[in-house]
């Protein structure tokens, strides 16, 4: 027994020798950049110190593209500092994490609401930029698009969104013209009530012996274009919950939402599209096959709920797509969805970080991300100042005719915030919200019934409200 | 005996060292993490003992037996589904045909596919409304399916979507079938044996350490199946195909509670434990081994 | 071997149905890579890509620095690929072929690590290679290699080794063999094609490894294919004719590797076939 142990140390104090020797090379080879750049800086110390700021992201190199934009000219402006921009391209939250649990963090994060930021956040992991934003001359609450900054309680705030989004209703303008139809408004002043909207997607719903789901004798098993298609997406289906006086929870934050008759009519109405009227293929997930712009441009379906950064992929597609307000139950809304940056508690330079994140939510920084039509800008004067509205609204493949009133003008004053946002405990109640809904989409069982059932569980999941105080 | 165990030692001390240092400790350390509420968040972590068992066991977490149902369907289905449609596939293409390594490629090749690319397109195929295979079927006036959106039909579903796959799992068997000697077929052929008798008699016994261990790695990787869920379901609909490791997941990272993810985890080592120790003990009776081994 | 011309014109049939039911997602990825964004989903689905859309690969190709990633790969897929080969077979054969108090059960052992999901021992294990200072290097990804090169290689291996007749070692050993002459000269090349396989699977892994060097590292500049070609998924919109460029410029190698191990692979069938 104890020879046996005795080889095992032996076998460990060999293993971790080995271990040093390949980490010394390791050091000596790309590491040494970084080990030197410190003890270089600190010979001119009678220069302004040079720091270096750490940043994640996600996405695409397209998206991530302006980010590399900005932290060039924030550069260019702050010379002694370097940003590290570290791009985690895949598994984003799972790689945040082994890296909190190494103490390895950035100074600066882009997080999403619906994921691992409250989490972090409710353990302390981010700065209160609420701070930053009452000291700061440049940038406030006014001047930012309404429904982009995230709280974790009133006055605490821990992100800020550098692309809000909002939803439309995105359709074939050759449809429309060839049935004769009057395209959906773009105004939200017209805006289509439900019922009219449901007329509307009868009218363009056609089986394969050219009968309109308006027809009698009209085939649901058979459909060839449908009215609408519409994600079962929280994002998609809340405006409408909104819409109709509806929440995920109660004002007070005390009491399950969805469960209530606002909310429980929104679900069954979209229930009814894909079940009742058939003018909506069956539930999709939120990976929409085929894409917004190909099921319109290829007339699968004649309009599509979407959010607005269809219109990126839209624009490239060459065919003449316009956006329309969407349906209205009893008020206009949209909901608004929008990552967020944050900057982490453990930062050595927390004035540099939010100096950063002020550059990155520039929208002249992501104009060509903007111009393409995956965002939309986050500055107030982007929207109100013609000049700059003009830049990401006029001339462009990506920008129909419709926008300007059916997205731009709307987000402004008829935007509501992402249930993630203020919702405690969101993904645990939807984990239960969700197989539920499942039934309803499906058509097996009513909003209601459906609700009603997972209420007492859901009740258990509530937390309370990030909106108000307690 | 004792040069026998110095050189068995010897031979295996790669891998037994291999297994001590790299995968041991992190083994332990989820087994010592199961026993505290474990947050990666949260700056402390105290001890809880047998609570999260307790609570798994107690019936409290409904997801965790819906989970437990999804997956031992699952398994059910695709194991023995893997095993049959691979040997086939693989007694075919050890068929002396002209081409047979243009068709071992093309078997091969949705392994090598990257994941969300076959997604992609299964997500295609499926979708019940717009996609392939529903209005091929409608045309062909035959009854189409809801696939990976209804309820009965997403776990066949997703086990149809890893079939795609079984490439690996058919060049094992090739490579089984090639170990076997040509003298055997060419003694059964004097005793007028046909193909059947052939199978029968030589390739299948023959071949029987290869089925063995596909069994055994197709049985321990269908209860991890996870990407299936993560790329293509969600777990839906209704958690019909909330596979355990997308639900411990769920529960380690999304929701940071990596203390209750380790406890499930321990739980599904153990039911893996269990089936491969079943598949090993009655391996004595069918398992042939050339070299006279007893496994 | 005789085999009927009918049975074997049915075999052919079979072959060739299941194939075109497998070539399917390869076939779709290579035409969705020549084709621009709203040809991909169109329906029905056109398998041509009108027009040919190269730019997809340059696009693809530039807009990352593939040269820096494809190096790295590179790297870490020799040298794991010859850390698997040896120690997986060596181990394999100790497993096998000599006998030893409590084998088997050391074996059983080592299986269980295959057996806990990788969720909960990947933070574990991340802390344990961040201790030793070899975050954001490529060791992480290479060392394990050395050290026995995985269960599943040796597991493999070892089923073939077992149907080696136990005669061939007998004989040897009378004639002075050491266990080292047995496995160079006896066991290791009558087992070719089992560790074609085994080379080949080492391979297709660590080329397609993507959760290892997310994990392990942190720099561009030693960042892997596989990695790189997640950086075409974005989070809103998907460029999928980009993402099924770069997927193909990933895969293709893969395919070239594997009809080059064919060749090899059914030379080792006759070499078998023959010899036992």
């Amino acid at each position: 027994m104890l020879r046996q142990r005795k080889s095992i140390f032996t076998v460990m104090a060999l293993v971790l020798m080995l271990a040093a020797v390949l980490s010394a090379c390791s050091k000596s080879g790309s590491e040494s950049s970084n080990t030197s750049a410190p003890s270089g800086s600190s010979g001119n110390s009678g220069a302004k110190e040079k720091i270096t700021l750490r940043m994640t992201v996600w996405g695409s190199p397209e998206e991530v593209a302006p980010y590399k934009k900005a932290i060039q000219r924030f550069e260019d402006k702050f010379p002694n500092i370097k940003v590290e921009l570290q791009h985690i391209a895949a598994d984003y939250d799972t790689k945040l994490t082994t890296m909190v649990a190494g103490n390895d963090v950035p100074d600066i994060a882009m997080m999403e609401s619906g994921t691992i930021a409250f989490p972090l956040a409710e353990q302390g992991k981010f700065y209160n930029l609420q701070e930053f934003l009452d000291r700061d001359s440049d940038i406030s609450p006014d001047t930012l698009v309404p429904n982009i900054i995230y709280s974790l309680e009133p006055g605490n705030v821990i992100g800020i969104g550098p692309g809000p989004e909002s939803f439309g209703l995105f359709y074939n303008e050759d449809i429309f013209k060839e049935a004769g139809i009057a395209p959906p408004p773009s105004n939200v002043a017209d805006a289509w009530t439900w019922d009219e909207f449901v007329e509307t997607a009868k009218k363009l719903t056609v089986d394969t012996n050219g009968k309109t789901a308006a027809d009698p004798g009209f085939d649901p098993k058979k459909i060839k274009q449908y009215g609408v298609n519409a994600s079962t997406w929280w994002g998609v289906y809340s405006n409408f919950i909104y819409s109709n006086g509806g929440d995920f929870i109660s004002a007070d934050g005390k009491s399950f939402g969805l469960n209530q008759p606002e909310a429980v009519e929104a679900i069954q109405k979209i229930s009814d599209l894909m079940n009742v009227y058939h003018v909506s293929p069956s539930p999709v997930q939120s990976k929409n096959i085929p894409a917004t712009n190909v099921a319109l441009q290829t007339k699968k379906v004649a309009m599509t709920i979407d959010g607005q950064w269809a219109s990126a992929g839209l624009a490239q597609s060459k065919f003449n797509f316009n956006v329309g307000v969407m349906p209205v139950l009893k008020e206009p809304v949209t909901t608004v969805v929008c990552a967020m940056f944050s900057i982490f508690k453990s930062t050595e330079h927390p004035q540099e970080a939010w100096e950063l994140m002020k550059a990155l939510i520039d929208p002249e920084a992501s104009i060509d991300m903007i111009t393409a039509g995956t965002w939309m800008p986050s500055l107030k004067d982007w929207y109100t100042d013609p000049a700059l509205l003009a830049k990401w609204t006029e001339n462009l493949d990506s920008r129909p005719s419709g926008y300007k009133e059916a997205i731009v003008d709307v987000i402004l004053t008829k935007g509501h915030q992402t249930p993630t946002g203020y919702v405690k405990n969101f993904n645990n109640i939807m984990d239960i919200v969700n197989p539920a809904l499942d039934k309803v989409w499906l058509g097996q069982q009513s909003a209601q019934e459906a609700m009603d059932s997972i209420a007492a569980k859901v009740q258990a999941q509530i937390k309370g409200r990030r909106d108000i105080k307690e | 005996m004792r040069k026998g165990m110095f050189y068995g030692l010897l031979f295996t001390a790669p891998a037994i060292l291999g297994f001590a240092v790299f995968t041991l400790g992190p083994m332990i350390a989820s087994l010592v993490l199961s026993l505290t509420d474990y947050n990666v968040f949260k700056e402390q972590t105290t001890f809880t003992g047998l609570d999260h068992y307790v609570r798994l066991f107690s019936g409290e977490d409904e997801l965790f037996y819906k989970s437990l149902g999804a997956t031992f369907y699952f398994v059910v289905l695709r194991v023995p589904a893997v095993i049959i449609l691979s040997f086939a596939i693989a007694l075919l293409l050890n068929l002396n045909v002209k081409g047979r390594a243009i068709f071992r490629t093309i078997i091969y090749l949705p392994s090598i596919v990257p994941a969300v690319a076959s997604a992609m397109i299964w997500m295609w195929l499926l979708n019940p409304d717009l996609g392939l295979i529903n209005s091929l079927l409608s045309r062909l006036h035959l009854p189409t399916s809801g696939w990976l959106y209804s309820e009965e039909s997403v776990i066949p579903s997703v086990v149809l979507t890893t079939l795609w796959g079984i490439g690996s799992t058919v060049i094992i068997f090739l490579a089984g079938l090639s170990g076997i000697p040509r003298q055997y077929y060419e003694a059964i052929e004097v005793d007028g044996g046909g193909w059947f008798h052939r199978l029968r008699h030589v390739t299948i016994p023959m071949v029987t350490p290869t089925i063995f261990f596909n069994t055994i790695m197709t049985i321990i990787g269908s209860f991890q199946v996870f990407n299936e869920a993560y790329i293509l379901t969600q777990g839906g609909p209704n958690n019909k195909s909330l596979f355990y490791v997308f639900y411990l997941w769920r529960t380690g990272f999304r929701d940071a509670d990596m203390g209750y993810a380790s406890a499930l985890a321990w739980i599904l080592f153990v039911i893996i434990l269990f089936f491969t120790f079943i598949v090993f003990r009655t391996s004595k009776s069918w398992v042939y081994y050339e070299g006279g081994e007893r496994s | 071997m005789r085999q009927s011309k009918l049975s074997l014109a049915a075999g052919y049939g079979a072959l060739v149905f299941i194939s075109g039911m497998f070539i399917i997602p390869f076939v779709w990825l290579i035409r969705s890579s020549l084709m621009n964004l709203s040809q991909i989903f169109t329906m029905p689905p056109e398998w041509i890509p009108a027009p040919f859309q190269w730019s997809n690969f340059q696009r693809a190709l530039t807009a990352l620095p593939f040269d820096t990633f494809f190096k790295n790969t590179l790297i870490i897929v020799v040298t794991v690929l010859l850390g698997t080969v040896i120690t997986s077979t060596i181990g394999a054969f100790g497993f096998s072929r000599i006998q030893w108090k409590g084998r088997d059960t050391v074996f059983a052992i080592l299986m269980t690590s295959m057996m806990l999901p990788a969720a909960v021992t990947m933070i574990p294990s991340f802390l344990g290679w961040q201790a030793l200072g070899f975050y954001d290097t490529l060791y992480p990804l290479i060392i394990p290699a050395y050290f026995g090169g995985g269960i599943f290689n040796i597991f493999l291996l070892r089923q073939f080794y077992l149907t080696i007749p136990r005669d061939f070692d007998e004989a040897a050993f009378v004639d002075g063999a050491s266990y080292w002459q047995i496995y160079t000269r006896i066991i290791f090349p009558l087992s070719r094609s089992a560790v074609i396989v085994v080379a080949l699977f080492s391979f297709l892994a660590s080329w397609n490894d993507f959760m290892g060097p997310l994990i392990y590292l942190k720099s561009d500049s030693l960042f892997t294919l596989a990695l790189g070609l997640q950086m075409f998924q974005g989070s809103y919109t998907a460029q999928w004719d980009l993402l099924m460029a770069a997927s193909a410029t990933v895969v293709l190698p893969c395919v070239i590797v594997f009809l080059a191990g064919q060749r090899y692979f059914l030379e080792g069938i006759t070499l078998t076939g023959l010899k036992g």
